[in-house]
């Protein structure tokens, strides 16, 4: 996936079905954008220079272009910083779009890499971030080699997967969750 | 004694134990007991479960809050996005009952029930109100000796205000992190990209060389405009970008200075007499000097 080109906004490609799918997704207040571009103003995408930032990817959202949104990687460089919801004047929750849409291209397996290594070791450990070598640091400030988290207590990380096997993870997990 | 739920995450446990050793040494000498959140899980991190479904992010992070519901404890957290998903995770749920309803069933099946008792905190806003910045003077032991903070306050911690019980006056004119240092015996002026991103995260995996050249734009206006002895942070991912981030800019001969980096448990830990060496054990960007500057001050 390449990062966000200038010409992604084609009218003919609009698709009100995906418009429909992005509201049920929790994009709900997505029709009410005015394209007033304060979101884009605050964003951190729009200034470390993604160009297709939030302010159009609301707009894209809006004209339900969907193979641009599913593809595009823009979405996934989200902060989740919420500066956007913040500063909205119409209630759009920007953020919200975002994560309908990152939503939406996890249904058809379309987002980067990393993100599956970060869904599986919250599944297999109980934690996103679980970096090699962490035992030898921690003895080196005299903490317990395991933090007392789900790490080391496997009858709560049974329970904590059991939970996530009841979400929707259990249906397009594209790893085996046993 | 007060009792306080401490909700590590996972870059603190695995990647900054330091920051880790100095909470647990802070709250301890604030007078504060620390209940362990056995079998907490990640919160869950922006880019899993809530990048899936709505329901499913909300039932991950309500097994961390129930956690600390049965233990009758509100809960602290030094990482930005532990402290935005748990937060916005319970504002979900309170304001859709549906939502809540849902997560409910599906923690029946592990026998438990979120309730929503539980607040979550963070370093600034727990330092600011329930210890209070008068406490916090009082119990000084290495006063900063006026070492130059420029802070960093961090997005999760600020945004949505309305997902957070408690939050600066103008969340984009933050004072509280500033107000802590200088409680503490720093200087923490403001400076124009206060609230600027730090670049971490998404961005930071997804366009790393612009999440980098994002972030040298901020340190260079925190350089030219109040040059600092130190940058101080509320989130334990911003520290990662202020220290190991400025490192990797060091080494790719991006930046020819160095602002060493410190998380606001770790600066305040320090000051209330933890072993710097500890405290600061893995930080990339040494800390000698300004260690050298704040134990003059006594
Ligand atoms: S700030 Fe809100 S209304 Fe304005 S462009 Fe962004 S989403 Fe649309
Ligand atoms: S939450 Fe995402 S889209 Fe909104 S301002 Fe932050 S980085 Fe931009």
């Amino acid at each position: 996936m390449e990062e966000g080109g200038v010409n992604v906004i084609d009218l003919t490609q609009a698709d009100e079905s995906f418009v429909k799918e992005l509201e049920a997704l929790g994009a709900d207040e997505l029709r009410e954008c005015i394209q007033c571009g304060k979101c884009g103003a605050t964003c951190p995408m729009a200034l470390a220079g993604l160009e297709f930032f939030i302010k159009r990817i609301v707009h894209a959202a809006n004209l339900g272009l969907r193979d641009i949104l599913l593809e595009d990687s823009s979405v996934w460089g989200c902060q989740s910083c919420n500066r956007c919801v913040e500063i909205c004047p119409m209630d759009i929750k920007p953020y919200e779009v975002i994560q309908a849409i990152r939503r939406a291209a996890m249904k058809v397996e379309s987002c980067p890499a990393n993100t599956y290594e970060g869904l599986r070791n919250l599944y297999r450990f109980g934690h996103a971030v679980y970096p090699k070598g962490y035992e030898e640091r921690r003895k080196k400030v005299g903490l317990p080699d395991k933090p007392p988290t789900v790490i080391s207590n496997d009858e709560m990380r049974k329970k904590f997967q059991e939970i996530l096997r009841n979400t929707i993870l259990e249906e397009i997990a594209p790893f085996p969750l046993d | 004694m007060k009792k306080i739920g401490f909700f590590l995450g996972c870059n603190i446990p695995f990647n900054r134990p330091d920051i880790e050793y100095s909470a647990r040494y802070l709250l301890n000498e604030l007078g504060y007991e620390i209940v362990e959140l056995e079998g907490a899980s990640c919160c869950p991190a922006f880019g899993t479960m809530p990048s899936l479904d709505l329901v499913g992010w909300a039932a991950a992070s309500a097994w961390n809050l129930t956690i600390a519901e049965e233990k009758g404890v509100d809960i602290i957290t030094g990482c930005g996005s532990c402290y935005g998903s748990l937060n916005e995770a319970r504002y979900h749920m309170e304001k859709h009952p549906e939502i809540k309803e849902q997560v409910n069933k599906i923690l029946a099946k592990v026998d438990k029930e979120y309730k929503g008792t539980t607040k979550v905190w963070n370093f600034i806003n727990f330092l600011y109100e329930d210890v209070g910045l008068d406490t916090l003077k009082a119990k000084i032991k290495n006063n900063l000796n006026g070492i130059k903070c420029a802070v960093q306050t961090g997005c999760h911690n600020l945004w949505p205000s309305r997902a957070y019980p408690t939050n600066e006056d103008n969340t984009f004119f933050p004072t509280r992190l500033r107000e802590i240092c200088e409680s503490i015996g720093g200087v923490a002026p403001h400076y124009s990209t206060i609230t600027d991103c730090c670049g971490m995260g998404a961005l930071r995996s997804t366009a790393s060389e612009k999440s980098l050249a994002l972030f040298k734009k901020k340190l260079d206006v925190i350089k030219q405009e109040i040059d600092p002895d130190i940058a101080v942070t509320g989130c334990s991912s911003c520290l990662l970008q202020f220290d190991a981030g400025q490192a990797l800019l060091i080494e790719q001969k991006k930046l020819d200075y160095k602002i060493p980096a410190l998380h606001i448990a770790q600066l305040a830990a320090i000051a209330m007499g933890a072993d710097p060496e500890k405290a600061t054990a893995m930080a990339s960007i040494p800390l000698n000097g300004v260690i050298t500057k704040i134990k003059g001050g006594n």
